[in-house]
């Protein structure tokens, strides 16, 4: 269960539209390494992972990304508010617009709509783990990319300097989760078994022991 | 905090409820962190006098913390998406 709070984790307050920055931030909001993405991988991911602390992570990170993308969908919408049909055309805003006139919809700066595809949910710790590792790399990346884009217009680039910072900060705590995690299974083969799945370890004397493990 | 402005103390919030997300992730993996345990405590006491100070003088944030008699308040402005707090 979620309880609505009437505000952002940063706030935002933009004094000028600009359609053309608002294209690009948008990826943030439902392109590849977007928001979206990033609380739907982990609010998935939670369910079938077996540690507590790693599960009490993957909730908890997933909640703040929620609140991520409502950050971005603020920049994207106070970007975007009062736009005449001059600026519309003259920004390339046209495209979007014939679409979705004013409203947000999730999409990456390419045009390509949100989907599902652009995370994994695997049922491994491990391969969950790394993947998350990665998705706050790229996300840092993207964040890096729309910084140069928006460094001119401080009232853009604020908050999104935040979210940069957000994601090194849970880069070291998915880090963190990945040492828990391999310091419970066999050091020697941390893939000898799948901790979400197999109940017990494969009997390390198989074909002696007649356990049939 | 009740003489602060509503700008001043809508940051407040804004403020104390970050340092608890901070300190939340961090107390995930390593939940046996007293130093951390104590900061949380700490924040969390502050953050509750800013929410309950700001409920009461400007509105409320949580839709469990609406105080309507002839008129469901929630819907009044602001929305955190459309800028500045209404203050």
């Amino acid at each position: 269960m979620w309880v609505y709070e009437k505000r952002l984790q940063c706030p935002v307050n933009i004094k000028e539209t600009n359609a053309k920055l608002a294209q690009a931030i948008i990826s943030q909001f439902g392109g590849p390494d977007g928001e979206l993405a990033a609380s739907m991988r982990y609010l998935s991911q939670r369910y079938s992972m077996p540690y507590k602390e790693a599960m009490a992570t993957l909730n908890d990170i997933g909640t703040e990304e929620l609140g991520h993308l409502e950050i971005i969908g603020a920049i994207v919408y106070q970007l975007t508010k009062d736009l005449s049909m001059e600026e519309i055309k003259s920004s390339g805003f046209d495209k979007y617009y014939v679409d979705h006139t004013l409203g947000l919809w999730p999409q990456a700066a390419g045009g390509i709509p949100f989907n599902a595809c652009e995370f994994q949910s695997k049922g491994d710790p491990i391969t969950d783990l790394y993947e998350d590792l990665a998705a706050e790399q790229k996300a840092r990346s993207t964040y890096d990319n729309l910084i140069r884009l928006t460094k001119d217009y401080p009232d853009v680039c604020e908050p999104l300097k935040f979210l940069r910072e957000r994601e090194v900060v849970h880069f070291q705590r998915f880090g963190e989760c990945l040492r828990l995690v391999t310091d419970r299974l066999d050091e020697k083969n941390f893939y000898a078994f799948n901790p979400a799945f197999d109940r017990v370890a494969p009997c390390v004397d198989k074909g002696k022991c007649n356990c049939n493990k | 905090m009740k003489r602060m402005s509503q700008k001043e103390l809508f940051s407040m919030i804004n403020q104390f409820s970050f340092m608890l997300d901070e300190i939340v992730l961090f107390l995930d993996t390593h939940p046996d962190c007293q130093e951390a345990i104590d900061a949380y405590n700490h924040y969390k006491h502050l953050r509750c006098e800013a929410v309950s100070d700001y409920t009461e003088m400007y509105g409320p944030i949580s839709k469990y913390d609406v105080n309507a008699s002839n008129y469901w308040d929630w819907v009044n402005k602001p929305w955190p998406w459309e800028g500045e707090c209404g203050c």
